[in-house]
């Protein structure tokens, strides 16, 4: 009984033969499916990765509030207790001074905040230039056989002379400030990015789709920016987001030789180097915890949203 | 594959060449009072001049750069001006490369021991403690300022475990702290890209038939997604290795270990010129056969790579 | 003579026995060092790095007790000509020349002064302290310079085997505190022949007549000195072993070596003075570290060269200005600039002269309280009310003529954290206190590299703080750096000094104090009033004296060699290491002991 009404159900009509549109057969398989748009999804469903890309993007942000908040000091002005009217030296947190003042009477707090803004504006920087740099060199070093030779051996050269002795020169010519620190890391930053690209692109350079794709004449332009690149966005993702941090911290040995920011400009990797003299005095130890802490959020966070965009960016981890 | 080996080998003559000659200009470019440190002042014109004749620098750069390399062929690297005067560049050298390799070598093959294992239990308990547990070394060890956990690790490493600070070859257990920090970095290096290759790995169709086929776990693992994830580790690999010919500066200078680290920029910094030639000679040597051998290492893991073939290239 | 030394060895017995007990005993000496030794070749080096082991394995004619005053070492007895200029020396008989092993090489004659002198004067050799040496040994500059070719006219002779005699260009009155330098050390000539090019590349290719030998040497590793058990006053050297270890980071690791109890003796540097003065424990093994000779002063360019931003040109125009220039001069905080690298005790290293106090005196007064001198050495130079009263004077002067607020362009190293600090304490000083309208201070990094010659030397600056050490003990080596060719603030392109003859007159104020070499008193009485007339018009603001800081250290102070320039205090003959460091009191009560024992021992002294 019921097996007939469920045969009496079926439309008729689906036994019916379909005619041939020319049009709908023109019109393959159709899907809303953006990489892009699958990726941020993707990426926002890791929650862990999501808070910290929150509290980057509020700490980034608190960065250039901070000095228009009331009641802020200036990061380089040196403080005078008026009491004895010499400097407020080594002053442990209190009220007035939340992280400290350092050495001389400057106050922590300030330093910090003014130190991360120009770190991260030089992590962002670098970080960004070295990307472009690598990228582009890596994937021609890599594809174009014909460029492999000239391109080793420039890679070879310019990765074999020490990087002291280049900007040991640089230190004569130009001025310490900024722009020399910039220029300085970018001059040699980009050589492990291109070589890691390189290496990527060499061990899927002769893959059956790339053969297809030169035998078809695609330009190879077209190929490195259609066929491999796309292949390389999580790897090459994670490589810069862990360089950024990296670059913030570098800037140390850059001070030491005289291309690094001056005075009036602290830095996080500064003040992360003048708090590790202090190590072994506890009273002091301050000085060294809050700007490791801050260094920390910022380089953890990195290495977490890199991860999690490397994860997101796979197209086989979407749905 | 002979004919490329040779080929590659005059390249690598023809960089070394390059190399080594934009560093001798480089470092003539320098000024002139580097070489007197800061005794400068106290110096008259004449014996300035003296000074500089003694090492070689009122030629004119062809005829410095000339005689260096008739001396070079016939295997002399000169001897130090400054660092050590009047000592052999070899003679301070070669003393030092041992130290540097051992601890080099050890770190790195404990690194590679530990990182990869912990990678690979990593990448198969994908998002479980373990995978927890190694993620945050991973991050603390990138996230910490080396230069701060070094030192604390020295600091109180050596009063907890009363170990002495400073390196002395004839107390094995000085070795222990300066090997394992040298190899922290490492360690999480390399875990970190052995999971990413392996959880990318896993997700690839031919794991799913190799699974769907019935294949037993651990050949999977072993025979496929292994091998496919070192490939891009080889390249890397003998470059590594042999880079440990240049020490680690902090760990070095922290345990007063006397190998190689930090010694190209102290002998930049105080304008030795001919041991800066000759270190760099050495590390750019070491650095293009690692680049070599790192090509030759991945087309022998990855059979798809060809370094040789011509047909279908660009 | 021979009875004054021994008195003096009887003293200085008696007091090593007083403090100690019976028999003067110490411990082995252990320390870090940072620096590694380029070469053990004294005669071509001039570094403090390796005097520190030269001056303890290589003895020369005279030395200086821990009185500083100048006893006989080497030469047992001495005599100067009628004209000044002859000196003649005899020398110890049976002091040997021994190997890195104790073993006997040579005995230690006359020649070996006269074949050091060959080597020293030598250009290929290309020595960098000959220059002392030539300036005042007769015909050596031209035996270096290679217009004199026979070396028997060079002033360095051997009359016999043991009898030294120097001649000299002209009467130098300090010629014997020279000698205690590395270019009047003796050399056997037939082991320097054999040496060759290799001589004194390591322990083995020098030979040691000294307190010390360098047992081992091993570059990046360490080195051991032990007694000389051949040494002519071996009695006086009681430390047996001195073991240094390498280490890079000796700076940052030392106080935690020394808290451990691996090394004798450390500085505390001045990021960590703070937390071991709370420290009831630390407390009392920290004590402050002796101050040295250097003088350091902030100089006011005269030869602005600096870039266009910085304004070179109005810069010109003010510095010619002596009221701007005592504006600055009275302005400058000098103690809060100092606790940038003295957090305690700042004043201890504050001077007001150029010449540092204890440096030389004549009967019985220090140099530095002669003649107009002693207005300057006894008043500190920061008075704001008199900076005030200075800026309007300068201001109203200069009204029209320059544009206010002046730049100053003020360089510091960046490699030196203190350095870096007391840019920024200086700046804001001057700035808060002359006023932003006034002065417009501009702190500018340079690379520790290259740094003088990117800066001091070609004159790019308009303030710098700079410094100077001595190379013998009298005070016309303070002169240098002020007169025509040297390069450190060109005060002769000051307008408005010159004197008839074209010379300022700070200049010829010199020049006569120069010419006096007889009457010692009158001659430094002279130098005196050069130093206070270049004070009074504000040429430089005097600073600071070097050294300084905290130690914890072991090694019994005031028994070494003492003198202020040279490498005396560098030796640890007559030194002991004591069983436990000392506190700040025990070693202020001995630097008073020591202090007036001194002033006993100078008046006694002949030279």
């Amino acid at each position: 009984m019921s097996g007939k009404t469920r045969i009496e159900a079926i439309d008729p009509g689906l036994f019916e033969f379909a005619g041939f549109d020319e049009n709908a057969s023109e019109q393959i398989g159709y899907s809303d499916y953006s990489y892009w748009g699958s990726t941020v999804k993707v990426f926002l469903k890791n929650r862990v990765a999501f808070v910290l890309l929150v509290i980057l993007g509020a700490l980034l942000l608190f960065t250039f509030v901070q000095p228009l908040l009331p009641g802020q000091r200036s990061p380089t002005k040196i403080n005078i207790d008026p009491a004895t009217s010499v400097q407020m030296r080594n002053r442990a947190p209190d009220a007035t001074y939340w992280f400290g003042t350092n050495s001389i009477g400057q106050d922590l707090w300030a330093r910090i905040w003014s130190g991360t803004r120009t770190s991260l504006l030089i992590g962002l920087i670098v970080g960004f230039f070295e990307m472009i740099v690598g990228i582009v060199y890596g994937a021609l070093w890599g594809y174009v056989r014909k460029l492999d030779r000239v391109l080793t051996e420039i890679y070879n050269v310019l990765n074999n002379i020490p990087t002291t002795i280049i900007l040991l020169l640089m230190a004569y010519i130009l001025r310490p400030g900024f722009r020399t620190m910039i220029i300085a890391m970018c001059v040699t930053g980009w050589l492990g990015l291109a070589r890691f690209v390189r290496n990527q692109i060499v061990i899927i350079r002769d893959r059956e789709y790339n053969l297809a794709s030169r035998c078809l004449g695609t330009p190879t332009r077209r190929v490195i920016a259609k066929n491999l690149l796309p292949y390389l966005v999580s790897v090459i993702m994670l490589q810069t987001a862990l360089s950024i941090p990296g670059t913030m911290g570098g800037g140390v040995f850059l001070t030491y030789i005289g291309l690094g920011l001056p005075v009036s400009i602290p830095s996080l990797g500064n003040l992360v180097n003048e708090g590790r003299l202090i190590m072994m005095s506890p009273e002091l130890r301050y000085q060294l915890i809050f700007p490791t802490i801050v260094l920390s959020i910022i380089t953890i966070s990195f290495y977490v949203l890199g991860n999690a965009f490397a994860d997101a960016s796979d197209p086989r981890n979407h749905v | 594959m002979a004919r490329y080996v040779l080929k590659r080998c005059l390249q690598s003559l023809a960089t070394l060449f390059i190399v080594v000659s934009v560093v001798f200009l480089l470092m003539r470019l320098l000024p002139l009072e580097g070489y007197f440190g800061d005794g400068y002042d106290k110096l008259s014109p004449e014996q300035r001049t003296a000074a500089l004749q003694r090492m070689g620098l009122l030629d004119p750069w062809y005829v410095q750069l000339g005689n260096f390399y008739v001396r070079l062929s016939r295997g002399d690297l000169g001897t130090s001006i400054i660092y050590r005067r009047d000592v052999p560049v070899t003679e301070i050298i070669a003393p030092r490369i041992p130290y540097s390799m051992y601890f080099g070598v050890f770190a790195t093959l404990l690194a590679l021991a530990l990182g990869l294992t912990l990678g690979v239990f990593m990448a198969r308990r994908k998002g479980q403690a373990l995978d927890k547990a190694g993620t945050a070394y991973i991050v603390l060890i990138n996230a910490m300022p080396s230069a701060v956990y070094l030192l604390f690790i020295q600091l109180y490493g050596t009063s907890l475990f009363s170990l002495p600070i400073l390196f002395d070859k004839y107390r094995p257990n000085s070795w222990i702290l300066p090997a394992i920090s040298l190899s922290l970095g490492g360690i999480a290096g390399y875990a970190m890209w052995i999971r990413r290759y392996m959880v990318d790995e896993l997700n690839k169709d031919y794991i799913k038939l190799a699974k769907a086929k019935g294949l037993p776990e651990k050949l999977i693992m072993v025979r496929h997604v292994m091998r496919n994830a070192f490939v891009p580790m080889a390249q890397y690999l003998p470059a590594a290795i042999l880079s440990t010919i240049a020490g680690s500066i902090y760990i070095e200078s922290l345990y007063s270990i006397p190998g190689m680290g930090g010694l190209l920029v102290d002998v930049i910094q105080r304008q030795d010129n001919p041991m800066v030639q000759a270190l760099v000679l050495i590390f750019s040597s070491v650095g293009i056969v690692g680049l070599f051998l790192g090509d030759v290492l991945m087309a022998v893991f990855d059979p798809r790579i060809k370094l040789v073939k011509g047909e279908g290239a660009r | 003579m021979k009875r004054s030394f021994s008195f003096c060895l009887v003293a200085s017995l008696l007091c090593v026995a007083a403090a100690v007990g019976a028999a003067p005993k110490s411990e082995d000496y252990y320390s870090v060092y940072a620096g590694e030794l380029t070469t053990l070749n004294y005669l071509v080096v001039a570094a403090e790095n390796e005097h520190s082991v030269i001056a303890n394995v290589v003895d020369g004619l005279v030395e200086y007790d821990k009185y500083g005053v100048l006893v006989p070492s080497l030469a047992t007895e001495w005599s100067n000509s009628a004209d000044g200029k002859t000196w003649t020396f005899t020398l110890r008989k049976g002091v040997k020349w021994v190997d890195n092993k104790g073993k006997v090489y040579a005995e230690v004659k006359a020649q070996d002064w006269v074949d050091a002198a060959k080597y020293l004067f030598d250009k290929k050799n290309a020595s960098l302290t000959a220059k002392i040496a030539y300036d005042v040994v007769k015909n050596a500059k031209a035996y270096f310079d290679g217009t004199l070719t026979d070396f028997s006219q060079v002033g360095v002779k051997a009359l016999d085997k043991y009898t030294v005699q120097y001649t000299l260009e002209k009467p130098v009155p300090y010629f014997l505190s020279m000698l205690t330098y590395v270019c009047f050390l003796p050399v056997n000539g037939k082991f320097l022949a054999a040496a060759g090019s290799r001589f004194g590349t390591d322990n083995k290719t020098i030979l040691y007549n000294g307190a010390y030998i360098l047992e081992t040497f091993e570059p990046q590793v360490g080195r051991t000195m032990v007694r000389n058990d051949k040494y002519w006053d071996k009695e006086q050297v009681y430390i047996k072993r001195l073991i240094f270890k390498y280490n890079k980071e000796a700076t940052t690791l030392g106080p935690e070596l020394f808290l451990r109890g691996e090394i004798s003796s450390v500085y505390v540097p001045s990021a960590l003075i703070d937390s071991w003065m709370k420290d009831p424990a630390k407390k009392a093994v920290v004590r402050p570290a002796e101050t040295s000779s250097y003088t350091y002063f902030y100089a006011f360019n005269f030869n602005p060269t600096f870039d266009a931003q910085y304004e070179p040109d109005n810069w010109k125009v003010v510095v010619n200005n002596k009221n701007f220039r005592e504006s600055i001069f009275h302005a400058l905080d000098r103690r809060a600039a100092m606790i940038t690298a003295e957090p305690y005790a700042p004043e201890r290293r504050l001077q007001n002269t150029i010449t540092p106090r204890n440096f030389v005196n004549a009967s019985g007064k220090d140099f530095v309280d002669m003649a107009d001198l002693a207005k300057y050495s006894k008043t500190d130079s920061f008075n704001k009310a008199l900076a005030l009263d200075f800026k309007a004077k300068a201001k109203a002067e200069l009204a029209g003529k320059a544009t206010f607020p002046v730049k100053i362009m003020m360089p510091y190293n960046a490699g030196s954290t203190d350095w870096t600090n007391r840019a920024q304490v200086v700046e804001q000083q001057l700035e808060n206190l002359l006023g932003k309208d006034y002065v417009d201070v501009i702190p500018v990094s340079f690379p520790a590299t290259g740094f003088l010659g990117a800066t001091r030397r070609k004159g790019n600056y308009a303030i710098q703080e700079c410094n100077w050490g001595p190379d013998y003990a009298d005070p016309e080596t303070y002169t240098d750096p002020f007169i025509t060719g040297s390069n450190y603030n060109w005060p002769e392109k000051a307008e408005g000094y010159a004197q008839a003859n074209g010379k300022p007159v700070y200049e010829n104020m010199v020049a006569a104090a120069k010419a006096e070499v007889v009457n010692i008193a009158k001659r430094y009485e002279l130098f005196a009033k050069a130093e206070a007339y270049f004070i009074g018009e504000a040429f430089v603001i005097p600073y600071a004296i070097g050294g300084g800081g905290f130690q914890a250290s072991k090694l019994e102070p005031f028994s070494y060699p003492f003198a202020p320039f040279g490498m005396s205090y560098l030796k640890y003959k007559g030194q002991t290491v004591m069983q436990k460091p000392l506190a700040t009191e025990a070693y202020n009560k001995m630097k008073e002991a020591w202090d007036a024992e001194r002033e006993e021992a100078l008046k006694k002294s002949k030279f």
